[in-house]
């Protein structure tokens, strides 16, 4: 490991075993896929035991899953639920209809495709996923923190024009906060 | 003599005889439907609920005619007595289309209107509500009249995901990447 | 001292919120002078795609309709096509669509219980009712292929018959859960914080529930007994036996009392469906379904849900799609103007236990 020079550093494997290990995951239900996360979190499937828990808060929330369609409405408070969001953040997107629409593809009022708008490391597919599907995505969400893939927020901050321009085109007369980070 | 009337005839015999030239309709058990003028439907509604019991509101609903340039509204009401769900009807011109304000009667009259009035575009004079209900910052069309395209905004808006065109037949893809064959029997419920 | 007024926004992201909605509360102190709903964030046009679907493929689309509870639109539907159409139903496909109507309740009423005694930070009893709710769903799994969304609902029937020795399992499940639920109530009815936070809070009045559109377990709540199962019966209700719970004040304590009541009159009732389960055909098939149409007409089909009256006003023109298809949801009278009135005077803390014990699910609001 030492002599490898693509490895992590020692402080980034620490870093990122830490991370892996304890998900809170903001307790947003944007959209159906909610109904089975209180199966994911409770005794029979039971999510905790992988370190993934419910936070409150964005402020104090890892991890953001978009769970299914979003409409454009939703999608404003996303974006600014996801800015409040601190480092390290990581985003889940669950359910068909966050991939390709799924089975809203024709309709007006939701998004069709995810990434264009908010960076997204890991996608469930299914309508809806099962709580098993969904703990599969955790895994491959710790699967990618570890190995220092989950790199959604830093592709974020340094392409903000780019997604900032998606969002406009949908999101017309809603003011979208500058950063200069 | 001897002829025994069913509810629902009593109760369009029982509207007939409160208002001239309302055409009633009992289209099957437990449903009466009541063709209204404009004019007609506050004073019906008034009617059925304060004098034949009808006492609870259940829906409001907005029909487009677009071949004949009509929008239809649709207020069914329900009474605890008779069981009945009476519908009355009305039609009104898809130009400029205005309908009287009726929440006053039931004030859950005012969700649908909201509801209405963002999705047909009716506007209903004199009725206070916020504007705005379910959609924000829109600019278009009102988005349930048919002539509102939802497949053409979706293509002037939103991004696609490659590969998600309409009615495309996949199984040919799908049986070569997990190389399958396609049986003789299913070939013949192809697309083309 | 100085009065001063707070403007709190409940919503959208936020634990205590049933779904994705906001209320905009003014506070005095923490006590409510006035709330306003804000709804829209889950609108995804249904009834738009539905336009633009045919008969049977919109029936994909139905289920989706309320989350919680996906099978009484399916129901109402398909009732309302079988009027404009006078297509009967076999009297094994009324009974089985009745079986799955009631696990459909049961497993929503175990929903409730969390919902309900996490809004009140009794947590335990929500982690033993969602964990033995995936014994229902398991039902349903095995029943119709999906755990949340079925399809199971055609109009004409259902869409397939119960596999092989699905009875016992549904009765053991049963016997299980009715077992279980007295320990949530030891849980739920006899702690004291439940007690004091449910009794007096979020009162209906009686003269005006029925003015005001409330339907269901809400309306039963303030002592009048109306249920779509008794007033108008439609597959195989008549022929059940069972009760409407019927308990007076009005306020969250009674509502409570009114499901603790009925999710064991569901119980009862799957138990006399699988007993007098006739034998036959289970579904009227329609000719080809993707060529099928429905003959000109209007009907007003609804069902009764776990959260109250849920109908569908189908209109029809004769051609292979619908022409127009509104929903009625119980959540539609409840979660506007009902929550609207009676939040005033509440305290904000109660706002996500009386949403609770209402039954508000966005979804249904603005489909």
């Amino acid at each position: 490991m030492y002599n490898d020079k693509n490895a992590q550093t020692i402080v980034d494997y620490i870093q990122n075993f830490t991370r892996k290990n304890s998900l809170f995951m903001l307790a947003y239900g944007t959209g159906c896929g909610a109904i089975e996360l209180p199966a994911t979190l409770t005794s029979r499937y039971d999510a905790e035991r992988l370190g993934v828990r419910g936070a409150a808060t964005p402020r104090q929330a890892d991890l953001l899953l978009i769970t299914g369609y979003l409409s454009t409405k939703t999608l404003k408070r996303v974006i600014r639920v996801y800015e409040q969001m601190q480092d390290p953040k990581y985003v889940i997107g669950f359910g068909s209809c966050t991939i390709n629409g799924g089975m809203y593809w024709d309709s007006y009022n939701t998004i069709k495709l995810l990434d264009k708008y908010i960076p997204v490391d890991v996608y469930i597919n299914g309508c809806m996923p099962r709580p098993e599907s969904v703990i599969s995505g955790f895994q491959e969400l710790k699967r990618l923190i570890a190995a220092g893939k989950a790199d959604g927020a830093k592709k974020y901050k340094e392409n903000l024009e780019w997604y900032r321009e998606n969002q406009k085109k949908v999101l017309k007369n809603w003011p979208l906060v500058e950063y200069n980070w | 003599m001897g002829t025994t009337y069913s509810k629902e005839e009593i109760l369009a015999q029982q509207l007939q005889t409160a208002f001239e030239h309302l055409i009633t309709e009992v289209v099957r058990k437990d449903t009466v439907f009541a063709f209204a003028t404009k004019e007609q439907v506050s004073s019906i509604l008034l009617y059925a609920k304060e004098k034949l019991g009808y006492i609870s509101f259940v829906h409001l609903s907005c029909v487009d005619w677009l071949e004949s340039g009509e929008f239809e509204l649709v207020y069914i009401i329900w009474s605890p007595e008779t069981k009945i769900n009476l519908f009355v009807k009305t039609r009104l011109d898809r130009e400029n289309p205005s309908m009287e304000n009726t929440d006053m009667i039931w004030r859950q009259i005012n969700t649908y209107q909201r509801e209405i009035r963002e999705m047909f575009g009716v506007e209903f004079p004199g009725f206070v509500g916020e504007k705005e209900f379910i959609l924000e910052d829109w600019e278009d069309a009102p988005p349930m009249r048919r002539d509102f395209d939802t497949l053409e905004y979706v293509n002037d808006t939103f991004f696609e995901r490659e590969g998600r065109e309409d009615k495309q037949d996949v199984r040919e893809r799908i049986a070569k990447r997990s190389g399958e064959e396609i049986p003789d029997f299913a070939k013949k419920y192809s697309r083309e | 001292m100085r009065e001063k007024s707070t403007t709190l926004y409940l919503g959208p992201q936020h634990p205590g919120i049933t779904g994705n909605m906001m209320v905009k509360l003014q506070l005095e102190g923490d006590t409510i002078v006035k709330a306003t709903t804000h709804v829209g964030y889950l609108h995804r046009a249904f009834e738009k795609l539905i336009e633009r679907r045919n008969w049977m493929q919109s029936t994909t689309i139905l289920c989706r309709f309320c989350v919680p509870e996906p099978d009484p639109p399916e129901a109402a539907f398909a009732l309302a096509v079988e009027q404009i159409e006078g297509r009967e139903v076999p009297e094994r496909g009324k009974y089985l669509r009745s079986l799955v109507l009631e696990l459909a309740r049961i497993q929503s009423f175990m929903l409730w219980y969390a919902g309900q005694n996490g809004s009140a930070g009794l947590y335990t009893v929500g982690q033993w009712s969602v964990g033995d709710r995936n014994y229902v769903l398991d039902l349903f799994e095995e029943l119709t292929g999906g755990r949340i969304y079925h399809m199971y609902i055609w109009p004409g029937g259902v869409r397939r018959d119960i596999p092989e020795g699905f009875e016992d399992k549904v009765l053991h499940t049963m016997d299980y859960i009715e077992k279980r639920i007295d320990d949530y109530d030891r849980m739920m009815f006899d702690s004291a914080i439940f007690q004091k936070r449910a009794q007096g809070v979020g009162i209906i009045s009686k003269e005006k529930a029925m003015e005001w559109g409330v339907v269901g377990a809400p309306l039963r709540g303030c002592g009048i007994g109306h249920d779509v199962r008794k007033d108008n019966p439609y597959d195989a209700y008549d022929k059940l036996d069972f009760q409407m719970g019927i308990f007076d004040g009005g306020d969250v304590w009674a509502r409570a009392k009114v499901r603790q009541f009925e999710i064991r009159q569901s119980i009862s009732m799957v138990r006399q469906i699988i007993q007098n389960l006739p034998k036959g055909d289970y579904l009227n098939k329609m000719p080809n379904p993707m060529k099928w149409t429905i003959p000109a007409g209007s009907a007003y089909g609804k069902v009764e849900s776990v959260r109250g009256e849920f109908g569908f006003h189908v209109v029809s023109d004769g051609s292979d799609k619908p022409r127009r298809v509104h929903a009625r949801g119980p959540a539609y009278a409840h979660g506007i103007s009902l929550l609207e009135d009676i939040l005033v005077g509440e305290n904000l803390a109660d706002v996500s236990f009386i949403m609770n014990s209402l039954g508000v699910c966005p979804p249904e609001i603005e489909r």
